[in-house]
């Protein structure tokens, strides 16, 4: 076995150039690998972040009839505690729950600006300012002012928002919005803080305000209308749900809530582990094309070689010696240039996964009710990079044992003849 | 006993609608020793009959026997182990492998025979290398070679694991006079050393004047076997 590997070894330097030319395919395949799955792994990971720093947390709870019209930033279905005592002390309740780290209020309700020409449509978000700090990634996009402060008449919003109505931080605006009682009223706010957030939601339509604030502007005391619980990490989700479902119904309070684990509340994440199992398909196509040139390289070794193999047949070597032979000149071709790729395309995701690549302009017709980050940044993962070596190199071998298989099946008279 | 025995052997190569009789019924017996010369016309039969005799094709009928195994009964791999312990091949074109040295492609046949540990393969090789006059040029590649030198890693290659049976097709076909002169005579050397059975197929009257047996074939047939108590060089 050594011996044959050592001269598989050695007719790689053959013909340097159509080695090189195989070895430099498979690379390109095993590099766009890395690649193309770092883009997929960091697009679905920033989905999955978004999704619950913006929408589900892990773990959701809304009334039933607030899901269904969640769009329309419906007042009429909030949460308002088990049997209407206030949210304060379901929260309280949902905290001790083990597992559950955090619970989030949050208090969403359609508002309205008016510039000198129109009328710009956002969404006020009432929020607990220090929890939505500590569980959320604004502080970064956070690039002006502060963050709101419980029992202040302040708001902060984002970059885009604010160059449509023309203010700026430290400005006033007014807000005019519709309360719980269905009656128009406007507040005039001061502006604390910008956000400058990929996400366009934040960046176009959020409005943060405290959210004592909200539920006094808005009359709804002790309300909210959704609640977000953050487990420990995400595999305690499935452990957590029932626990919350159970307090939910012993407290009287099992038919009006929807506990939601976050994979229930997302289009787009059902939508990417398909895509995830899709682009498994487009790897496999995109090693094959480059398997091509290796196959093809090694039909023309194996014809050039052909009298070779008869010599090596008549001094005793069986079938799968000649199979072993070639496949392992194949594997080394596979095993150089899936190296070559793996690395080269570590490389490239690594230093794209610090840039990023901004999308932004492909994505300005998008609603932004959709949780779509305009930055892409490929994640170079060890696991990734191991992975698309281990499959450029299993792929390339076993495209490699078709022409072998050939090669070992020559009977060594018609071989000598060639 | 004989180390080789043939009997009624006829190969037929079926070419589609036509069948080409290569061999029409071959009796034969080769002993141990031996250093037999098969001449003939091109196409009366010789490399058939060294393929079968090689255990690299089977008779379409008749019985080879060889150092006493019935072949017709044997399967791909048997033949194949056959060939790798007791047989030995000088081709034409030598065949070495071109990216192996000298030294590797004589290990090589060593190294399927799988029998000896590192130190006695290094051995057997530098001993065979140096009987055939290759000494000091164990690490150059065949496109560093002659052509004589070239076959001469050849016989090493095919004697290095002491076949019972050695078995040339022209050897000398692609050397000078001078050359083939020198390679017969370090063959002669080793049938008269090590006792191996040599069987040539050959056009050339130089392979055929160091013979001591010479089978002459003719359409398939053994036309004339004659044998000589000396070689006509070394006597």
């Amino acid at each position: 076995m050594d011996f044959i590997a050592k001269i598989a070894f050695k007719n790689l330097f053959r013909s340097k150039l159509r080695t090189l030319v195989s070895i430099a395919a498979i690379a390109f395949g095993v590099m766009i690998i890395v690649f193309a799955r770092g883009i997929v792994l960091g697009m679905i990971e920033t989905i999955y972040d978004d999704h619950i720093q913006f929408n589900s947390g892990h773990i959701k709870i809304v009334t039933e009839e607030y899901q269904k019209r969640e769009r329309l930033l419906t007042l009429n279905y909030p949460v308002d505690g088990f049997t209407g005592e206030g949210v304060g002390g379901m929260m309280a309740e949902l905290e001790k729950i083990e597992g559950v780290e955090m619970v989030i209020p949050r208090l969403k309700f359609g508002a309205m600006v008016s510039t000198e020409d129109e009328l710009v449509a956002l969404s006020g978000w009432g929020v607990n300012p220090g929890l939505e700090l500590a569980f959320t990634d604004l502080e970064n996009d956070l690039v002006e002012g502060r963050m709101v402060r419980p029992g202040e008449r302040e708001v902060v919003m984002g970059t885009a928002l604010l160059e449509k109505i023309n203010r700026q931080v430290g400005d006033k605006v007014t807000i005019v919005y519709n309360t719980a009682f269905g009656s128009l009223k406007g507040s005039t706010f001061t502006i604390v803080g910008r956000i400058e957030s990929t996400l366009k939601l934040l960046n176009e339509t959020v409005v943060y305000l405290p959210l004592d604030q909200a539920q006094a502007l808005l009359e709804m005391e002790e309300q909210a209308t959704e609640l977000l619980l953050v487990t420990t990490n995400l595999k305690t989700v499935p452990r957590v749900l029932p626990a919350v479902r159970g307090l939910l119904a012993k407290a009287g309070a099992g038919d009006r809530y929807l506990v939601l684990s976050y994979r229930e509340t997302s289009d787009l994440i059902p939508l990417m582990d398909l895509s995830r199992i899709i682009f498994n398909y487009i790897y496999l196509l995109i090693v094959l094309l480059s398997c091509i040139v290796v196959f093809n390289t090694m039909v023309m070794i194996i014809r050039e070689r052909t009298k070779e193999i008869g010599m090596m047949t008549a001094l005793g070597m069986e079938g799968k010696d000649i199979l072993q032979l070639f496949a392992i000149e194949g594997a080394f071709m596979g095993v150089a240039g899936s190296l070559a790729g793996a690395v080269l395309g570590h490389l490239v995701t690594a230093y794209l996964g610090k840039v990023g690549f901004d999308y932004g302009q492909a994505l300005s017709s998008m609603d932004a009710e959709i949780l779509f980050d305009t930055m892409i940044y490929p994640v170079a993962s060890a696991g990734n990079t191991i992975f698309a070596f281990v499959f450029g190199v299993i792929v390339v071998t076993l495209a490699c044992l078709i022409p072998a298989r050939r090669a070992a099946r020559l009977e060594p008279t018609m071989a000598m003849r060639e | 006993m004989a180390l080789l025995e043939l009997k009624g052997v006829k190969k037929i190569y079926d070419q589609g609608k036509i069948e080409v009789p290569a061999l029409r019924g071959i009796d034969l017996r080769v002993g141990q020793g031996e250093f037999t010369t098969i001449f003939g016309p091109s196409g009366s039969g010789k490399t058939t009959l060294l393929n079968l005799v090689g255990c690299l094709d089977k008779p379409t009928a008749g019985t080879i026997i060889f150092d006493g195994r019935k072949l017709d009964d044997l399967d791909k791999k048997e033949l194949a182990m056959i060939r790798r312990h007791s047989i030995g091949f000088i081709f034409q074109s030598y065949n070495l492998i071109p990216v192996l040295t000298a030294y590797e492609n004589v290990e090589f046949a060593l190294r399927l025979v799988n029998k000896y540990n590192p130190r006695e393969t290094r051995d057997r090789v530098l001993d065979i290398l140096s009987a055939v006059g290759l000494e000091g040029l164990a690490h150059r590649r065949p496109n560093e070679l002659s052509g004589g030198q070239k076959q001469r890693v050849a016989i090493a290659r095919a004697l290095v694991k002491e076949p019972k049976l050695v078995l040339a097709d022209e050897p000398s076909a692609n050397l000078d006079s001078k050359t083939s002169e020198e390679v017969l005579a370090v063959m002669a050397k080793m049938n008269k050393e090590l006792g191996t059975t040599f069987i040539f197929s050959t056009h050339d009257p130089l392979v055929m004047a160091y013979a001591r047996r010479l089978i002459e074939i003719r359409d398939g047939l053994i036309a004339k076997d004659q044998r000589r108590e000396q070689d006509a060089v070394l006597n």
